[in-house]
């Protein structure tokens, strides 16, 4: 089966002491039996302009077919539109990813950066949680986006394809009703951790809306392929593995 | 192309593997459980399923009060023995204790451990480490011969009261030097928290706690040893094989992980747990 992972990273997080080039993210998660990733700026979480570390993926894609960039916009920079512009131009990015907390935005505000993805073609990935707040650094606090915001995003977007990154799996698992309803809601799974989680997600109808990812380098690689292929049978795992995103992200083989 | 097969085995563990943390379903189960045999049987499938050969088991009573009662604890208690007793072979069940109740945690200790077995003392987290309060329980678990697993976490957002730091399990193990003392949460106790604990040779790290961070294991490993470092998950509300991750995926040697997965447990539980070192 294709593994696909939706949710990776590359650089640094100084607070953990990770510091990750591309070669070495990508060596991690084809250890793995990853093929395809899809790959964000981590330095974006903590820069002034996060649209200057998206220099960092589309690098790395230039080096290697296997690697999607995933550029940061962030609709709070005057010059947003010019970054939508170089993420349609460029053929391997399919994603874009937001980071609301970091940037100090509310969903509500960004239907104008929404719409303009719609019009690129490009799917989004909101990322509500890089890291559990009990363990972030005392003097660098930020909390989850609420994922609330993501599916209302969803919904008054319904042409975006949104793909909500970094949330809990008991909370994935209350927008099951939501899911049914809005078919361009997405999950990624790489921190929906708990025993039996993707059986019970799938168990209640989900199935079709999750996405394996593996946020490396601040996890390892190995955790994300773990709790899916545990529990899940072949066609499912399949499916989450990289079946959807291949879909999704209109991958060919 | 990898199949789910080759995946599969990419996730299990080298050697058998010991969980010294973990929780009936009956407390934290993502479904609804209507009975022991029912909590005993898919506890144990999952735990298979992730390659977990045995688990050290303790209950917060269903209800996980915030309070527990002398007679909830005994409660919980008697639940654990039950699957004890439904799947010996499986479940190494740890005696729960709620430190506010001293004396009688004392005679419950002698009740669960003396006379029905078990293998080890848990303790609620009502009073901190440092408190006078734990010592009678601490002072029986040593009698007994078993280790104690007392929670920890360093939360940027604020401990509740009476939830202890690792700094806490420090002033704990220094006061008890012969207790063997388990203290969850490696990466909720973050690389601060492995430094507060260095100096006490009598505090072993079990890897649950929090997501499965990269390069938390081997920090905990080059810090304190390969001795001192345990797997523990915390399933139900972690997942066996993600817990299990942290340290199949570590830039470790087959024969430090055989350490972390089974033997330094061996070497902390009593003899009559019936596990050797491999
Ligand atoms: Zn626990």
């Amino acid at each position: 089966m294709a593994v696909v992972d939706v949710n990776a990273w590359v650089g640094s997080w100084p607070s953990q002491s990770i510091n990750a080039g591309a070669a070495e993210v990508r060596g991690m998660l084809k250890g793995v039996g990853v093929e395809r990733i899809f790959m964000a700026p981590l330095d974006a979480a903590w820069a002034q302009n996060p649209h200057l570390p998206n220099d960092l993926v589309y690098d790395a894609a230039q080096r290697w077919a296997d690697v999607h960039p995933v550029p940061i916009i962030d609709p709070t920079i005057a010059t947003w539109k010019g970054e939508v512009d170089r993420a349609q131009r460029h053929s391997g990015v399919r994603l874009v990813k937001w980071l609301p907390a970091y940037a100090g935005y509310e969903l509500a505000a960004a239907d104008e950066c929404a719409q303009a993805l719609v019009e690129a073609d490009l799917s989004l990935m909101v990322q509500t949680r890089i890291e559990d707040p009990r363990g972030q650094h005392p003097l660098a606090q930020v909390p989850d986006v609420p994922v609330q915001e993501g599916s209302d995003l969803a919904r008054r977007h319904p042409e975006l394809t949104v793909v909500i990154g970094g949330v809990p799996w008991s909370v994935i698992a209350s927008y099951a009703d939501t899911c049914r309803e809005l078919r361009n809601l997405y999950f990624d799974v790489s921190q929906a951790d708990g025993m039996d989680s993707l059986s019970v997600l799938i168990h209640s109808g989900m199935g079709d809306q999750l996405l394996y990812g593996s946020h490396a380098p601040l996890f390892v690689p190995l955790a994300g392929i773990a709790r899916i292929v545990a529990d899940v049978d072949e066609v499912e795992a399949a499916a989450i593995l990289g079946g959807h995103a291949e879909k999704l992200l209109g991958l060919t083989a | 192309m990898a199949t789910l097969g080759e995946l599969r085995a990419r996730v299990l563990p080298p050697c058998p593997a010991l969980d010294v943390h973990v929780h009936p379903l009956s407390c934290f189960s993502p479904y609804r459980i209507e009975s022991v045999e029912q909590d005993v049987r898919c506890l144990r499938e999952a735990a298979q399923r992730s390659g977990v050969t045995k688990v050290c088991v303790f209950s917060l009573h269903p209800t996980c009060p915030r309070e527990p009662t002398v007679a909830q604890c005994q409660e919980a208690n008697d639940y654990v023995l039950r699957m004890r007793d439904l799947a010996p072979d499986f479940f190494l069940p740890f005696c729960y204790v709620n430190p506010m109740y001293p004396g009688e945690s004392v005679v419950e200790i002698r009740r669960c451990v003396g006379e029905e077995g078990m293998v080890g003392v848990k303790l609620w987290v009502s009073r901190r480490a440092t408190d006078p309060g734990l010592d009678p329980i601490v002072g029986e678990s040593v009698a007994q011969d078993v280790p104690i697993l007392q929670h920890a976490w360093r939360k940027t957002t604020g401990n509740l009261e009476g939830e202890s730091t690792p700094g806490d399990v420090a002033h704990l193990a220094r006061r008890h030097p012969r207790a063997r003392i388990i203290m969850a949460h490696l990466n909720g106790c973050n690389p601060r928290g492995i430094e507060e604990v260095a100096d006490c040779p009598n505090i072993f790290i079990d890897t649950s706690g929090g997501d499965p961070e990269r390069g938390v294991v081997e920090l905990a490993v080059a810090r304190l040893g390969a001795r001192r470092v345990l797997y523990g998950s915390d399933a139900p509300i972690r997942h066996f094989g993600v817990s299990l991750a942290k340290v199949l995926g570590a830039e470790l040697s087959d024969s430090v992980r055989r350490e972390l997965l089974w033997n330094n447990a061996a070497r902390l539980l009593p003899a009559r747990a019936g596990v050797g070192v491999i």
